[in-house]
């Protein structure tokens, strides 16, 4: 055996089993959806009847698809924007400023990423209860009146009131990478801007957002890519869509066509929806994110 | 970047290139004809297989059932019954809390146990199952079929088979029913009349609402409670107290949706709204949260079904009497509207001992198997028997006694089309908020109907 081919048994021992575990639980159930987004198929029988693009053009002409779709991006633009203000904010307090206590409160921050979505979402609702609710007795209480909004019931209000626990779930972890990103800035740049007289928001703007902005970058993606799958879980726990597919999306539509509605062939196509919108997403973001990247160094 | 292109090439390659052999793999239907089992022996057997000693029992015979709400001791203890009367028969229990599941892709397969109760979440939806075939067509057999104590079974059951397209493929084995839930304390504390019909309803609930409490509160995430309780059996009694009208609905009837009676009752719900009876809280509220909101008095009624009283036991605060009315929607001296919920037990278009299965149907819709039932599980099972002196729930034998009422129609168990149950769900509910009006219920829900038929 040559040093080359030693080499290259090397790589392929690091390579080998990575490629088939991705082969198996990723590239083939993409695959395997694509196959069945073909067919009309319940998801519970063997018969499968061969639709073609039946499935496409029924969603082509679903005003459900375009009200997720919609749906989706409101919440991933939301998040996006409340969740990196609030965690550089936190994250620049937490380290620029001499606060007391600061460990607790990265505790305190980061207290929501270690439970479950799930958990996070029944709490809200129990927040959001019309009658019960701990939002409208402050209402009531502030206002000196009865306030009895649903907010989870009425479509006014119904998608905007996903969005705190959706927000509030993941600063925590978005402020602990941005810790990280700020600790690693020499100490020295924003010693020599004190020196220039650069006070605190010229030092925020000029040194450490710049210089955060790959990090932030990746987290941007991460939480568009994160949610366009991830509103599962909230939508799930706190309104299944409802009312009257308010605040229905891409994920949960799927999960409710296929195991509730019996059209697995039907939910598949909307996976591959689901597959083509995250691709296209991040290779939009990527581009103009690049962009600023330029602009700024 | 070339470097990027070119990795990103050759997995789209890839993609196309699986589907392609995916592709060839052909479809998955299973065109081989059905085998028989060679344990299954049914020599002799007649078509109706009623007769004790006719047909040989014998062979392997799988029953698949839920360990839900109802537990497993009414099923473990007939399936011993069952084994001591035919010993021959070697029985497999497909069984558990997730049950539905994991038998998933044994009915994809094509290999499903012979007996099935459809019961819980993930169960077989009993349209789609029909339409692909799964089920057995019981509708000869079940016309003369007898219990083991030599009763017809049609003639022994509360609520009749559902048909589809004039066939019977499962029978109804649990019985609840949908209705109008209050507190029997509560309005005798307060001197309120229990409505007997609409006018009556909308009587005291201008009382209710003058007390403070609002009169009516629904599972506003989970419509399918006040479709049952209150919107159906409006439908039927708008239609002069003839329920074939829910048929006619189950089976997307061209123009049936924007029939005279569906608008009636459509109505009566906007009255209910105009008139500010029902909780405005309801529409964010799911069934556990609305019957808590109803149990803590925050409204007086709720439409709901048998089990409330069960499920809500722990929550339920001292001196609470669970009273129900069949229906609240009849004209003054009208007949009662008493909408069945049922949950029925089928047999397997591919049983490999479909006569242990119908044997199995045979010898559990008994009066003494409807005790046991009533005894293990405080629930209804599907046969007429007299519970006095039994364990059922008090609700359940007060509500079972409207049954055998002459002044009581009892509607059909329909089930609805999937997709025609969520669109009625959803528009009932924006009705009922006022984000719509009848006609544009109507306008949506006979859309649905045709698209859904479009695809039966």
């Amino acid at each position: 055996m040559t040093a080359k081919q030693k080499r290259g048994l090397f790589i392929a021992s690091f390579i080998l089993p990575t490629l088939v575990l991705y082969c198996i639980f990723t590239l083939y159930p993409i695959v395997k959806a694509l196959y069945i987004s073909l067919f009309d198929w319940s998801g519970s029988s063997e018969n499968m009847d061969f639709v073609g693009l039946a499935n496409f053009r029924e969603m082509y002409a679903d005003p459900i698809i375009y009200k997720s779709i919609s749906n989706d991006y409101f919440l991933i633009f939301w998040k996006v924007i409340g969740i990196m203000i609030m965690a550089i904010f936190f994250a620049v307090a937490l380290t620029r400023f001499k606060m007391r206590g600061a460990n607790f409160y990265r505790v305190v921050f980061f207290f929501p990423n270690v439970l479950s979505i799930v958990v996070i979402a029944v709490l809200w609702r129990f927040i959001y209860n019309p009658s019960l609710g701990f939002l409208n007795g402050f209402l009531s209480f502030i206002l000196n009146r009865k306030v009895e909004i649903p907010w989870l019931g009425d479509s006014q209000y119904s998608l905007w009131a996903l969005l705190p626990p959706a927000i509030w779930s993941g600063i925590g972890f978005f402020m602990i990478l941005m810790i990280a990103a700020i600790k690693s800035i020499p100490a020295a740049l924003y010693e020599s801007a004190e020196m220039d007289g650069a006070r605190q928001w010229k030092q925020f703007t000029n040194i450490t957002l710049p210089l955060i902005w790959e990090q932030v970058k990746v987290s941007v993606v991460l939480i568009v890519i994160t949610s366009l799958n991830g509103s599962f879980a909230i939508v799930s726990v706190m309104t299944e869509g409802g009312p009257d597919n308010s605040t229905q999306v891409l994920g949960y539509y799927l999960y409710q066509m296929g195991f509730k509605q019996y059209h697995m062939g039907y939910a598949s196509s909307i996976g591959v929806l689901i597959l083509v919108l995250s691709l296209i997403t991040t290779v939009i973001l990527q581009r103009l994110m690049k962009r600023e990247v330029v602009e700024v160094s | 970047m070339n470097k990027k292109k070119l990795s990103f090439l050759s997995l789209v390659v890839l993609l196309i290139l699986t589907i392609g052999l995916t592709g060839c793999g052909g479809s998955n239907k299973s065109t081989e004809p059905e085998k028989s089992s060679p344990s299954a022996s049914t020599p002799g057997s007649s078509p109706s297989g009623t007769e004790d000693s006719g047909p040989v029992i014998a062979g392997d015979f799988e029953v698949q059932y839920c360990v839900g709400g109802y537990g497993d001791a009414w099923q473990k203890s007939m399936l011993a019954q069952f084994k001591a009367k035919y010993p021959d028969v070697n029985i497999k229990e497909s069984a558990g809390p997730k049950i539905n599941d994991q038998m998933k892709p044994r009915w994809i397969q094509g290999d499903p146990p012979d007996l099935i109760f459809i019961d819980c979440a993930g169960g077989l939806d009993v349209l789609q199952a029909i339409k692909d075939n799964q089920l057995m067509d019981l509708t000869e057999w079940f016309k003369t079929a007898q219990n083991t104590d030599g009763e017809l079974i049609s003639d022994s059951l509360i609520a009749p088979p559902q048909s589809y397209d004039g066939k019977t493929y499962a029978i109804p084995y649990v019985f609840g029913s949908w209705g109008t839930f209050y507190d029997q304390a509560l309005f005798k504390k307060n001197s309120w009349e229990v409505p007997t019909d609409f006018d009556s309803f909308l009587a005291v609930s201008d009382k209710i609402k003058a007390s403070g409490m609002t009169p009516y509160i629904h599972t506003g995430v989970h419509m399918g409670y006040f479709l049952g309780g209150f919107l159906f059996p409006g439908i039927v009694s708008a239609n002069g107290d003839d329920p074939s009208i829910m048929q006619d609905m189950a089976a997307m009837k061209p123009g049936i949706f924007k029939s005279e009676p569906v608008m009636k009752a459509l109505q009566q719900v906007v009255t209910m709204r105009d008139k500010g009876f029902i909780d405005k809280a309801a529409v964010a509220l799911n069934h556990t949260d609305s019957q808590i909101q109803f149990v803590q008095h925050k409204d007086a009624f709720i439409p709901n079904g048998l089990w409330v009283e069960n499920e809500m036991n722990k929550d339920t605060p001292a001196g609470f009497e669970f009273g129900v009315i069949p229906s609240i929607t009849q004209a003054s001296g009208g007949k009662y509207i008493a909408n069945p919920y049922t949950t029925p037990v089928a047999v397997a278009q591919k049983a490999k001992n479909p006569e242990a299965a119908k044997a199995f149907i045979q010898f559990m819709f008994t009066k003494k198997s409807a005790i046991e039932w009533a005894e293990l599980t405080g629930a209804l099972l599907n046969v007429k028997v007299d519970l006095n002196g039994t364990k059922a729930s008090g609700l359940s034998m007060s509500a079972s006694k409207y049954y055998s009422s002459p002044d009581l129609v009892v509607l059909p168990a329909v089930t609805f089309n999937a997709d025609l149950q969520k669109e009625m769900e959803n528009a009932t509910l924006a009705l009922s908020d006022g984000k719509i009006t009848p006609e544009q219920w109507v306008e949506r829900v006979d859309k649905a109907s045709e698209k859904a038929r479009g695809k039966s």
